[in-house]
């Protein structure tokens, strides 16, 4: 089955031009072409996996292009990687296919969100079984533009179209130091594939200063699609796209192609401690950095965007603290739970037809399944004990202590306080408390909105199984051909990382859904004295002037630098080149004199360099 | 010269030549004989199947031996063929659209639009396969004073009029300058032979001769960025591109373009290569020049992708869009490395596919309103999915994204900056920062093709002239993009022109 698994990118790409040249007149039937191209994919990655699961690597590839010796070839390769990732993008794919059935329903464009659809999961599909770097360059540009297409979907708002480029630009940034880091790869090495340069590597062809430097270049290109710090402004401003859109790109799978990236160039990055230190810090840093953000967001999809970026930022902290496993782990976990969070909020906004949190509340009863399966990712998130996401991070600190990250594994501590105290928070003021949204007919979503948040539920619990310490570390020694050695972690770590999500929930129950609750107990119990009141006040005021405030000035302090300092400089570069421009075309002012004397400057100052700096005068 | 000799000079690889000369001549009998009132646009018809046939013909040529006959004013050699390739190529597509011009006004010029097409691209032909500095230059005025007309044939035209003195003023300044380099050349070495003049140079080791040298090498290389459209001689490009008809705009960006890489190819590297230079590095001249070149090379992508940035005019930003092109091959010139005149050529023919294909549907979008302005792309996807899909591509290899042929032209032209030693690391870095900012421009024209509504929703009909080409260029844009080992195999049968210098 392995040497079919090039088959499984191009029923989307079918369905992509199928629906492109047909959409218009199929309209509804779109949705279940789309459906049926990634069930098939899912199906085939399925198989592929399977047969991967008892063989070994295959790998097939033709010469594409010959320039002189060098030769480059495409083709694909089915690593036990790549074959896990086929398997969660298509499956994620497929979900998300679905439920916007349901939430697209009545777009003038249903056809085309479709068609776009399977342009985007052709090229993530064809991303994962790349055997060199070139190919997957390719695919991650080619996602970029599926990611580009979808969130200006909405093209007639002006801030989608600005998103939408916004994106596209950023990830660019982010690109050209790929894109540099794999030029000099190829004149180091003479060859792009993973195989070549990991044998440059080990037999040291590979100066010690070039590893570090290409696998820094190559990340900055990671920093930049994963969303990580200081590129990951664009991340927040794409949840412009539709819902649907947002779970599949901009939290399942194409974010975290950056991660995948570093993972698939591990052993590079393993040869240099500067370039794992440098993975660990920006990726530690955007962990706290992005979740406290999160803390004082009030736009519901903003707080999962932030949220998503903290998320990437673990992963990358697992991979530059040397465990590759723990990172795909965390990405195999939280492509589940993110996903299911996104469709969650996705059926709340299909509902309430607002994004603002603030004008949402008490909708766990009128959407019981919806806030039950929120519930679930946001329990899952937190890293609850038996949940997926408990077990992902705890391999993560894991990684970091082990790895000698003592300050790296607290920042990831208290960023998983933060995880779980916004989830929650978001969790009380949407679904708990009382109405104070004007819609009024607000109901549960069809079922084909809900049956794949269902799946993703119980894969956002179950999926953590696969992985633990208690049962077995399947995905560890299967990532690794069984070579996986799970280090003894202290025990404390794992009651530690218990103590802080819980903690996070209780705070964010106490000051968001204490509320309402002490209302309700103070009501029925109203003898009871006064101190006790002025006792609740005291919390109130003292998380606010404690945790809150200090939260608060991070947060704010953060939020500034990302304004002010790094659109500044975003800006700064913006405006020169305006400038440059304007400039120019007042130079261009029709005036033929002007055109001639431009030339016979340009020529005397040719002549003039040429006669002070050539040595003949 | 007996006539004996005059009729052993083998004339077979002129063929081509002749074969132009030939339609060009009676496309002038016929349209002067021809009744006032008659249609003359199927004379673009007769004028096409013309190039044509000196198409297959110069293909014909590919395996005939490197000849020079007429005491070595006229060579066919590797570089010659696969140039006129690339020449007819963008001759003949320049007449499909010629052939499905339609001005408001109408056009009463109709049957010297063939003809002086055809004049223009026999002296483009020429140019390539000079061996004599007269030769060289009377094909270089044949195709320039054809152009200034062409420019100017719309002659109610006031923007065509003022394009066309333009173009003629600015033409005469350059044709000075490349004169006067000559004469400083000649006047070192005494004879206009091209390869007597190389010997001749060798010998130059005295250092005021040298000065005076390079002096020639500035001079003619600033005279022929006139041709090119590289800084500092890039001015008059935006204006005469906005009043020339569309085809004429399309002929001048691509084939008088080629030809111009052709010449400053030619000339400067069989000149200058083996000439001695003082200075650090006494190896070379033309080595010694290099920095100046991709000065230069640098300062036209600048300037070209900024200035593209303001532009509301269609024919202007693709105007910037080609000087900023020429800087990229420019680069590749710059960079001389031992794939120079490959890359340069695969790039010449990734722009031909892409820019003729982009003017095409500019043409049709322009006629009906008598406007080029960027918003009349708006809508275009709600109107004709298929021709805005084709549109996406040019832009997409314009911008030189993976999947097209303009991915590969700059992705070869950047490997060569970086494959010679020393690399030339800040103008491959101003490349990729140059083509970053060209995505503003080209994408900004991707939004209103798919994001803008239409202002107009009648659907679009595309005439067959310029059907074959979107066709034709689209294709091809793909086709070398996913697999442009079929033009290296082809480009292989050169190998690497090695006979350049012979």
């Amino acid at each position: 089955m392995m040497e079919m698994a090039w088959i499984v990118p191009l029923f989307p790409l079918f369905s992509f031009f199928l629906l492109l040249l047909a959409g218009k007149k199929m309209k509804e039937a779109s949705a279940y072409v789309g459906m049926l191209a990634t069930f098939v994919s899912f199906l085939v990655a399925s198989a592929v996996l399977a047969d991967r699961v008892g063989g070994s690597t295959y790998k097939a590839e033709q010469v594409w292009l010959a320039i002189g010796s060098a030769k480059l070839t495409v083709g694909f390769e089915v690593t036990a990687l790549n074959a896990w990732m086929l398997v969660i993008v298509s499956l994620v794919s497929f979900l998300v296919h679905m439920y916007a059935k349901g939430y697209m329903q009545g777009d003038e464009r249903f056809s085309v969100f479709y068609a776009y659809l399977g342009l985007f999961t052709f090229a993530m599909l064809g991303l994962v079984i790349s055997p060199n770097l070139l190919q997957t360059y390719m695919f991650w540009e080619l996602v970029g533009l599926g990611s580009f297409l979808l969130i200006g979907f909405y093209f007639y708002k002006e801030e989608a179209k600005a998103a939408a480029k916004k994106a596209f630009i950023m990830t660019r940034v982010g690109d050209v130091g790929f894109f540099i880091g794999m030029i000099l790869l190829f004149l180091q090495v003479g060859s792009f594939e993973y195989s070549d340069i990991f044998k440059a590597v080990q037999d040291g062809t590979l100066s010690q200063p070039m590893v570090t430097l290409t696998a820094i270049l190559i990340f900055v290109g990671a920093v930049g699609k994963s969303g990580q710090f200081p590129l990951h402004t664009w991340l927040p401003d794409a949840m412009e796209g539709p819902t649907p859109v947002s779970a599949l790109i901009h939290a399942a799978t194409m974010v975290a192609a950056g991660v995948y990236l570093v993972a698939a160039l591990f052993p590079l990055y393993e040869a240099s401690e500067t370039a794992l230190l440098t993975v660990a810090v920006v990726g530690g840093f955007t962990a706290i950095f992005a979740a406290s953000i999160a803390l004082v967001q009030t736009d519901i999809k903003r707080v999962l965007a932030y949220s998503t970026v903290s998320q990437l930022g673990y992963m990358m902290l697992a991979l530059g603290s040397g465990s590759d496993v723990a990172a795909i782990f965390h990405l195999t976990t939280h492509a589940f739970f993110k996903a299911l969070l996104f469709l969650a909020a996705g059926s709340v906004i299909h509902a309430v037809g607002t994004q603002d949190i603030e004008k949402m509340g008490g909708l766990w009863r009128k959407m019981p399944l919806t806030a039950a399966l929120f519930l679930v990712g946001a329990l899952a998130i937190s890293g609850v004990p038996l949940l997926s996401g408990f077990f992902s991070k705890d391999e993560i600190f894991a990684a970091a202590w082990m790895h000698g990250h003592g300050v790296l594994f607290w920042i990831a501590v208290v960023a998983s306080f933060f995880t779980a105290f916004y989830m929650f928070r978001l969790f009380f003021l949407v679904f708990g408390g009382e109405e104070r949204h004007g819609a009024k007919d607000v109901h549960e979503s069809p079922a084909v909105m809900t049956l794949p948040m269902l799946v993703l539920a119980v894969l956002s619990v179950a999926a953590g199984y696969i992985h633990t310490p208690w049962f077995g570390t399947f995905l560890g020694d299967w990532l690794t051909d069984g070579g996986y050695a799970h280090e003894k972690t202290p025990s404390w770590m794992m009651i530690v990382a218990a103590i802080v999500s819980l903690l996070g929930i209780f705070l964010a129950w106490l000051m968001y859904g204490k509320r309402s609750l002490a209302r309700d107990w103070l009501s029925s119990r109203a003898p009871l004295t006064y101190n006790v009141l002025l006792n609740k006040y005291y919390i109130d005021e003292f998380y606010a002037w404690t945790v809150g405030y200090v939260a608060n000035a991070i947060s704010r302090l953060f939020y500034y630098v990302d304004r002010f300092v790094i659109e500044g400089i975003a800006s700064l570069i913006t405006a020169t080149v305006n400038a440059a421009a304007s400039l120019g075309s007042r130079m261009q002012n029709g005036q033929v004199q002007t055109y001639g004397a431009v030339t016979f400057i340009g020529l005397a100052l040719l002549v003039a360099i040429l006669a002070f700096t050539g040595g003949y005068l | 010269m007996s006539m004996h000799t005059l009729l052993r000079y083998e004339w077979g690889v002129m063929t081509p030549e002749f074969i132009i000369i030939g339609t060009a001549l009676i496309l002038s009998l016929v349209d002067l004989l021809m009744p006032d009132d008659k249609d003359r646009r199927p004379l673009a018809w007769i004028a096409f199947v013309g190039v044509a046939i000196a198409f297959v013909a110069t293909i014909g040529l590919i395996p005939a031996e490197t000849t020079s006959i007429l005491h070595d004013t006229f060579r066919l050699d590797a570089f010659g063929k696969a140039f006129k390739l690339l020449l007819l190529a963008g001759g003949a597509l320049s007449l499909l659209l010629a052939f499905d011009y339609r001005p408001k006004e109408g056009l009463k010029h109709r049957g010297e639009f063939s003809y002086l097409m055809l004049c223009a691209l026999l002296g483009a032909m020429i140019v390539t396969s000079s061996g004599d500095l007269i030769t060289l230059f009377v094909g270089l005025e044949l195709l320039s004073i054809s152009s200034y007309i062409l420019v100017g044939l719309r002659k109610t035209s006031v923007q065509a009029n003022e394009a066309a003195l333009k173009y003629v003023i600015n033409g005469g300044i350059s044709t000075a300058m490349t004169l006067f380099g000559m004469s400083y050349i000649f006047g070192l070495t005494g004879t206009t032979n091209i390869k007597e003049i190389a010997v001749e140079a060798q010998k130059l080791t005295d250092g005021e001769y040298q000065y005076i040298l390079a002096l020639a090498f500035l001079l003619l290389f600033v005279g022929l960025a006139f041709k090119i459209s590289t800084v500092p001689f890039h001015m008059w490009t935006p204006d005469v591109y906005q009043g020339a008809p569309t085809p004429v705009t399309a002929f001048l960006s691509v084939v008088s373009k080629t030809a111009g890489f052709a010449i400053v190819l030619r000339l400067l590297i069989t000149i200058f290569a083996a000439a001695p230079a003082r200075g650090k590095d006494t190896s070379s001249m033309l080595l010694s020049m290099q920095d100046y070149i991709a000065f230069l090379a640098g300062a036209t992508m600048i300037v070209g992708n900024i200035v593209a940035l303001k532009q509301r005019s269609m024919k202007r930003l693709l105007a910037y869009s080609s000087i900023a092109h020429a800087g990229y091959v420019l680069v590749g010139f710059a960079a001389m490395s031992w794939v120079m005149i490959d890359s340069i050529w695969f790039y010449l023919l990734a722009y031909l596919l892409m820019n003729f294909g982009a003017f095409a549907i500019l043409q049709r979008m322009s006629d009906e309103a008598d406007s080029d302005d960027i918003s009349r792309f708006a809508g275009l996807y709600q109107r004709s999915p298929l021709l805005a899909v084709a549109m996406g591509v040019f832009l997409l290899s314009l911008a030189g994204i993976p999947g097209t042929a303009g991915f590969i032209a700059k992705w070869n032209i950047f490997l060569g900056a970086l494959m010679t030693e020393p690399g030339h690391y800040v103008l491959a870095a101003v490349m990729i920062a140059t083509t970053v900012i060209s995505y503003v421009y080209y994408f900004g024209i991707f939004v209103q093709i798919f994001f803008r509504p239409a202002a107009e929703t009648s659907s679009l009909r595309l005439p067959i002239g310029l059907t074959l080409i979107v066709v034709v260029c689209a294709l091809g844009t793909l086709l070398f993009g996913v697999v442009p080992g079929l033009a290296y195999h082809f480009l292989g049968q050169f190998e690497h022109f090695g006979d350049f210098l012979q």
